[in-house]
């Protein structure tokens, strides 16, 4: 009884109930709000991607937006006017996400502090112009259409398509727990704990025989590959795909979830986007003040909780356990 | 052939010249002591010998290779490491954690095989742990183990910061004032870390401003004025070097 107890209330005991609401819940709600979880799912992916550049690696990027942008177009670029298949193509495009990363992370994180953040920031301007203006390759400003979903699976009782929204809901949640369960691995072993060093501080980690940008630049790119891979994932849930996607806003609203929900932690991406995305639809907030209201939020979290929720929730735990022994 | 070796090393910021055409050079297993006024370049000198500021003119020979180019990194991985004048450890985290930390150098999984976490990435988890564990004791941190290392006192620190940079396994280590802001009566527990880490037979380099340790530990002394050497020798002869005495005018009493 007593470890039943202890699981129950420990970490992992919430993480497990977490995971079955999300899988119970969806079949009992309607398809608006399955809808809706998609996106939380596919919006928390992209915060991971956050939260390992700049959560665990201090590089604050603006541009992550442009990543799930290159993601997404690649992807619909691939199926629709190559001709290539679900999977070769989700491959592909991730691949082309990251050698994206790769490449704008060499000349950018030399650069450090806000010039690091203006080049994001700017990469992600050019990013959604040129998704807008390469009419013949993008379709332009009208975007781009006939997107496949995943191919159907055959089982014994017949074929899993994802036609619907509650099999392509679980087929996201299943990214979303495979990118969580390798994130939490990765930023435990000595490679993250090297990323982490570096948003300690980067001189004493160098002097410790560490090739920080070397570091940062894999970080960099892991991380466009996580927004590449939310991005593909948009990309075939939406069947059609226009340069909004990309706006550098976007990118922006990614880093408040992250900073609301507590960068540098597991649980932020998903306590900030369900925060910042569940809340303007409860309270039915006209979606073209989210952006402002975002801001907002941002502000007053930095002002009185830069560690975010989640960040809080540990001090918080921190100090009543101090209590108990003192 | 000296461990190391510099010549001609000139670092201009802007009009002046921190470190001024230096040549001296470091024999394998001695204590050289690095000493003079605020401001002489002693810092920056440590900062040209760790790649960390590339020099206007001049060389850095380590072990026969010409290192005066090279990044941080790879100077620490040719086996120079270093501490900073402004204590540096990893203040967010534990004590045991900054030296698992300092161990990752030596880590060779990739990127793969420590997500997936192959046996062989996890053995070599273990051995860093471990490794990790001998330096803390050996700096005498044990019971500080898992206390968060901002909590640590300066003295304590110091120990951490010199941990760390042993944690690369240095040939050569630089000390930037070890006993900086610290206690008079913890200096010596300080001092007899440093006659320890002589005896696994490290070569030392070593900035102080506290001249009775100085005296009394340094093999040698090279003396620093506006960026020039201006003496060198046994800790007796720049005691009673004239240009010395100079330079510290007014400092006399300290010897
Ligand atoms: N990055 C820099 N840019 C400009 N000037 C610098 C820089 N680093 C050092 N200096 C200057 O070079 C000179 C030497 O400084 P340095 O820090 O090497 O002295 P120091 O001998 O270590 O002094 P202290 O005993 O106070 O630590 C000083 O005049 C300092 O202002
Ligand atoms: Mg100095």
């Amino acid at each position: 009884m007593e470890t039943l107890k202890n699981i129950i209330l420990s970490k992992t005991g919430i993480w497990l109930l977490l995971l079955v609401l999300a899988v119970v819940i969806p079949p009992m709600v309607g398809g608006y709000l399955t809808s809706m979880l998609i996106l939380i799912c596919i919006w928390t992916i992209l915060c991971f991607s956050v939260n390992l550049i700049y959560g665990y690696t201090g590089q604050l990027s603006l541009g992550q937006a442009a990543f799930f942008g290159i993601g997404a177009y690649a992807f619909g670029l691939l199926t629709v006017k190559v001709g290539l298949g679900f999977w070769p193509a989700f491959f592909l495009a991730i691949v082309i996400t990251g050698i994206f990363g790769f490449l704008i992370g060499i000349p950018a994180l030399k650069l450090r502090g806000p010039y690091f953040i203006l080049v994001t920031l700017g990469f992600s301007v050019i990013i959604g112009v040129v998704f807008v203006a390469w009419i013949e390759l993008t379709g332009g400003a009208n975007g781009l259409a006939g997107i496949p979903r995943p191919n159907p699976v055959p089982l014994p009782w017949g074929e899993l398509s994802f036609e619907s929204l509650l099999p392509m809901y679980y087929f996201i949640l299943f990214f979303l727990i495979i990118i969580m369960l390798l994130f939490s691995r990765l930023v435990k072993s000595l490679i993250g704990k090297t990323f982490i060093a570096i948003s300690y501080n980067e001189n004493l980690t160098e002097s410790l025989g560490i090739n920080t940008m070397g570091r940062k630049i894999m970080s960099f790119t892991i991380s466009a590959v996580i927004a590449g891979i939310a991005g593909v994932l948009y990309s075939s849930y939406n069947i059609v795909i226009s340069p909004e996607i990309a706006y550098f806003a976007k990118g922006m609203d990614v880093v408040a979830y992250l900073i609301v929900g507590g960068a540098g932690t597991m649980a932020g991406p998903f306590i900030g986007t369900f925060i910042l995305m569940a809340l303007p639809e409860i309270l039915q907030i006209v979606p073209s003040l989210n952006t402002l209201i975002n801001g907002i939020i941002l502000m007053l979290f930095l002002l009185f909780l830069p560690s975010g929720v989640s960040g809080g929730i540990l001090s918080l735990k921190e100090k009543f356990s101090k209590k108990r022994i003192g | 052939m000296a461990l190391l070796e510099i010549s001609g090393l000139t670092k201009r910021f802007g009009g002046l010249s921190a470190v001024d055409d230096l040549n001296f050079s470091v024999k394998q297993g001695e204590l050289l002591s690095i000493i003079g006024p605020n401001g002489a370049g002693k810092t920056t000198l440590f900062n040209l010998m760790t790649g960390f500021y590339k020099p206007t003119s001049g060389k850095i020979i380590f072990k026969e290779k010409d290192i005066t180019r090279s990044k941080p990194h790879q100077v620490t991985r040719s086996g120079i490491s270093r501490t900073f004048q402004m204590t540096s450890i990893y203040s967010q985290t534990t004590v045991l954690e900054n030296l698992v930390i300092g161990q990752a150098l030596h880590a060779k999984s990739g990127l793969c095989s420590s997500i997936i976490g192959f046996p062989s990435a996890n053995r070599e988890r273990k051995k860093i742990q471990d490794k990790a564990e001998e330096i803390l004791s050996f700096v005498g941190l044990e019971d500080k183990r898992d206390k968060s290392a901002a909590g640590l006192t300066e003295e304590a620190q110091k120990r951490l910061s010199i941990g760390l940079a042993l944690s690369t396994e240095p040939e050569l280590l630089l000390l930037d004032e070890p006993t900086g802001g610290v206690n008079m009566e913890e200096i010596s527990g300080l001092i007899d870390l440093v006659d320890k880490i002589r005896q696994l037979n490290i070569t030392i380099c070593l900035i102080e401003h506290k001249m009775r340790m100085v005296m009394s530990i340094s093999d040698r002394i090279i003396v620093l004025s506006y960026g020039k050497n201006i003496a060198e020798g046994t800790p007796d002869a720049v005691a009673n070097n004239e240009e010395v005495i100079k330079a510290y005018l007014g400092e006399r009493c300290v010897f």
